[in-house]
């Protein structure tokens, strides 16, 4: 487990312990509070498990007038409030802080409207991403983002994180999907941000809210709005020679004016393991495989098939193949989706890193992965959300082997550093957390962070919400963890990463 | 007269705001003067920052443009279509009601106001196509947010916060925005003569099928007359529905909306790609209230309430036209007409949604609120965001809300 500087711990909170998970009982019935060992250890830690940090005590309000008491109580006692939804995060913003109250939100887990006629669903945030197109998808309607771990995670995390998902660049991320919120602050107060309607008036408190990492407010009630399902949607398979033809083919596409729903470059590494591991039938001889799915109508996405082959052929593709009924178009994404688990089977530990980059210097950034592998003597293989420029290595290590954790993590912080330094950024859906903290600095200087810290000071006038999360404590500009996966030991093994 | 001063680059933004943050000078920021909205307010000070205008970087194969805020949203326009790419919010040129001539204003401007078009419900409002900014904060300090590429969880999301935030904020000096595809086609289904209460009905059915509209909007007889299109019949109501994508693609789906739409098959028609885009830039551009002397207000409800939204005020005989397929209706009321504005407000409040004033003559952008926000908590807690940014309130002070 790595060590990380975290806010200082107010003892005399802790010698109030007792008295704290007493009152807590007042607030909510009292099993919903958590003050056992055995039972607060599931919550140590989210989906970054290098870091693992017992909570004070765990409480699971049911209701928003249960969650504003709690808060209310926390904040006139000085008590730090960490969130938490489904625990599927891969920064470690709902890592515990010792001296603090954690506040789940797995209670708020119904469904409470769906309004077809102004095409939204109002629901409370414990509900999990695939459990909302599941509720529509009888008429035909889903919720557009689509974040890998879908299955388990919470629409409430999804808002914290803005999450993002594959269809990211056609379809938009969270925060382009989200109607409303209702939050309660830091200070107890109720507020609802948005609503049914489009849009709202004076400062835009819902894009704030959204992506803010749990450090604004808790949600209590979300509506997200709803779209109807494409009419086709089908997918190429495409395999270069060079890393360069598959980049040059991602940008002819783009500048021929087609947005395809995803697009997706795997590296030779990648290739050999996702299908070793999936049996997805990859072409083996080639330096890069793209896949791009297309969607529409049934003549528009044929017209669409038929412009990016062409554009594949001028960029020299050695391999082309399109999917001819879903079946074939599954399976071509197979081995993507398998990407996490099959360099599992390739390597005791792996870091899973999450920049996101100007997709034309994909090239240049892959030639700059492999001299930093041999630099740091650890294999990496690559995979790239193409459409809208997310890249995610996956480093390869082994942690019984002394000093390769602190190496691997030494080289995702140096992929991180280029990616900002080719124009790109941190994170791109996985969120900064404690995980990428301490690498702010290679984006923003201290007035930028000073301002994002006043804001946080006018939603949380304590910092009492998930306080040491996202802007790094001091202002320390270091080397922070990553996603550390030891032996598979992956938490929620079974959601798909990708 | 507040005294104008027009930089012409950011260090000389942050002198001047520094100088007016020590001696707590309020200023006006302005982009091109081209929208006199939001509430009167008066500085003895004046920043205008048509000169910081410029297009810093375009790479169309990344899909964003990053310009100087006080770049002409027309010229950023034009070098878009040289590739044949657009801003998909659709700005609205918004001279038109203004001063009854083009004026598009600078795109820091357009930022400001968060103003969107016609196919706002399909491809998201301008603040959902900004993804980035640096500007000057009320303290004189340059800080910036988010970046070039559309996934970016970086930090808060402080583009949004920007956007739409009239300039209390921050002064703007430079925007990257992200731009897409122009579409090959366009087509538009008009169903005349039918009441606004079916033409909701309509928007609905089509938002129920695969089709993907983007554009629906619906015009009474009475505000038609502006109109100059051949294949256009101005003397019925119209109920509008816009398909844009590749041709084939298009002709396929208007098909489709015939089938599905076979009970009007009488009252339809098609407006052919050319006439399309002049109607649908007439309808972004607020054509039917060109150089309106009135009071033009701009409506947000959930869409199912608009029909009783509007029954309400059937006495009234509105000057009005709705737009993004129900969610937005545009009205016009004498300007004074105190009661009925009042009452529209109300209404609205009481339907979930809300009214802001777009265009007044001075004496109601007095007199009557510009903004519709009536929860007490978010105005602290937005004045708490003004202060953190600008704590001696000195950026456009009283523009959206009087301390704010």
């Amino acid at each position: 487990m790595s060590t990380l500087a975290m806010p200082q711990i107010d003892q005399s909170v802790l010698n109030s312990r007792e008295k704290i998970v007493r009152d807590l009982k007042r607030f909510t019935n009292p099993i919903n509070v958590i003050a056992d060992v055995e039972g607060i250890v599931p919550y140590e830690t989210d989906a970054l498990t290098a870091y693992k940090q017992k909570p004070m005590a765990v409480v699971l309000p049911e209701s928003t007038a249960e969650v504003s008491d709690i808060l209310k109580y926390c904040h006139k006692h000085n008590i730090k409030v960490v969130p938490r939804g489904a625990g599927t995060g891969l920064s470690g913003g709902a890592l515990p802080l010792a001296d603090c109250v954690l506040l789940g939100l797995s209670k708020f887990n119904k469904i409470l409207e769906i309004d077809f006629e102004n095409r939204c669903v109002v629901t409370q945030p414990g509900v999990t991403n695939l459990s909302l197109t599941k509720a529509v998808e009888h008429n035909g309607f889903y919720y557009a983002p689509d974040p890998s771990s879908q299955i388990a995670c919470s629409i409430g995390g999804n808002i914290a994180e803005n999450s993002g998902g594959v269809h990211s660049l056609k379809y938009g991320t969270t925060t382009n999907n989200v109607l409303g919120v209702e939050v309660v602050l830091m200070d107890g107060t109720v507020m609802r941000f948005g609503g049914k309607k489009l849009e709202s008036e004076g400062y835009d408190l819902l894009g704030i809210i959204t992506g803010s990492e749990g450090l604004l407010g808790i949600l209590t009630e979300v509506t997200v709005k709803i779209l109807k399902k494409p009419q086709s949607v089908k997918a190429l398979l495409l395999g270069f020679q060079s890393i360069e033809n598959a980049g040059q083919c991602v940008s002819d596409i783009i500048s021929g004016g087609i947005i395809p729903g995803g697009m997706e470059v795997m590296d030779k590494p990648l290739i050999k393991a996702t299908d070793d591991y999936s049996k997805a039938g990859y072409p083996r001889d080639v330096e890069a495989i793209l896949i791009v799915e297309l969607d529409g109508t049934e003549s528009e996405v044929n017209v669409l098939i038929k412009k990016v082959e062409e554009i594949a052929k001028k960029n020299k593709a050695t391999y082309l193949r399109i999917s001819k009924n879903d079946e074939e178009r599954l399976r071509f994404w197979l081995g993507r989706k398998a990407a996490f688990p099959a360099i599992g089977d390739m390597s005791p530990d792996y870091l899973c890193m999450d920049g996101t980059i100007p997709r034309k210097k994909l090239p240049e950034v892959l030639r700059e992965i492999t001299k930093l592998s041999q630099k740091h003597g650890l294999r990496v293989a690559n995979c790239f959300h193409a459409g809208d420029g997310n890249l995610h290595p996956l480093i390869m290590f082994d942690s019984n082997i002394k000093s390769e954790l602190k190496r691997a993590e030494k080289f995702g912080a140096d992929i991180l550093k280029y990616c900002v330094k080719v124009g790109g950024v941190l994170t791109g859906e996985h969120g900064v957390g404690v995980e990428k903290r301490d690498l702010m600095c290679e984006m923003f200087n201290d007035e930028d962070i000073q301002q994002q810290l006043n804001i946080k000071q006018a939603f949380d006038d304590k910092s009492l919400l998930n306080p040491g999360k996202v802007y790094p404590v001091l202002h320390r500009c270091a080397e922070g963890g990553k996603m550390h996966v030891h032996k598979g030991d992956i938490k929620f093994k079974d959601i798909p990463r990708f | 007269m507040s005294e104008i001063y027009s930089p012409s680059s950011e260090s000389e933004v942050v002198d001047f705001i520094k100088n007016c943050n020590s001696g707590e000078i309020p200023i006006e920021i302005l982009g091109h003067n081209s929208k006199p909205i939001g509430r009167l307010i008066q500085c003895s000070k004046s920043l205008h920052l048509k000169n910081l205008n410029g297009i810093i970087e375009y790479f169309p194969e990344e899909l964003y443009i990053k310009v100087k805020a006080g770049t002409s949203l027309s010229i950023i326009e034009v070098e878009l279509d040289k590739k044949n790419q657009e801003l998909s919010f659709e700005p609205s040129d918004m001279g038109f009601l203004y001063s009854g001539k083009s004026n598009k204003g600078s795109i820091g401007g357009a930022v400001a106001c968060n103003l969107s078009g016609s196919r706002r419900f399909k491809a998201g409002a301008l603040r959902d196509h900004i993804l980035g900014f640096q500007g000057v904060n009320g303290k004189g300090e340059i800080i910036k947010s988010g970046g070039t590429v559309v996934k970016n969880v970086t930090g808060y999301d402080v583009s949004k916060l920007i956007t739409g935030s009239y300039g209390t904020l921050v002064a703007l000096t430079e925007i990257v925005l992200k731009v897409q595809p122009k579409n090959e086609e366009t087509q538009t289904l008009l169903i005349h003569n039918i009441n606004l209460k079916r033409a909701l009905n309509i928007f609905s059915k089509a938002m129920h099928t695969s089709v993907e509209i983007s554009g629906a909007c619906f015009y009474p007889a009475k505000v038609l007359n502006f109109f100059k299109l051949n294949d256009l019949d101005t003397s019925t109501s119209i109920t509008a529905i816009r398909l844009e994508g590749p041709r084939i693609s298009v002709l396929e789906r208007i098909n489709t909306l015939k089938k599905v739409f076979d009970e009007y098959k009488k009252t339809i028609s098609v407006l052919e790609h050319y006439q399309s885009k002049i109607f649908w830039k007439d309808t972004t551009d607020l054509q039917f209230f060109n150089n309106s002397l009135q009071v033009v207000l701009k409506i947000i409800l959930p869409p199912i309430h608009t029909d009783q939204f509007l029954n309400k005020f059937e006495n009234e005989e509105l000057k009005y036209v709705v737009d993004w397929a129900g969610n937005l209706i545009w009205v016009e009321i004498p300007e004074n007409d105190s009661v009925l504005f009042r009452q529209l407000r109300n209404e609205a409040i009481k339907l979930g949604g809300h009214m802001t004033i777009i265009k007044a003559p001075n004496h109601v952008r007095i007199k009557e609120e510009f903004l519709t926000t009536i929860d007490e908590n978010i105005k602290v807690l937005s004045l708490k965001i003004k202060e953190s940014f600008d704590p001696k309130k000195i950026l456009n002070p009283g523009k959206m809300y009087s301390g704010a």
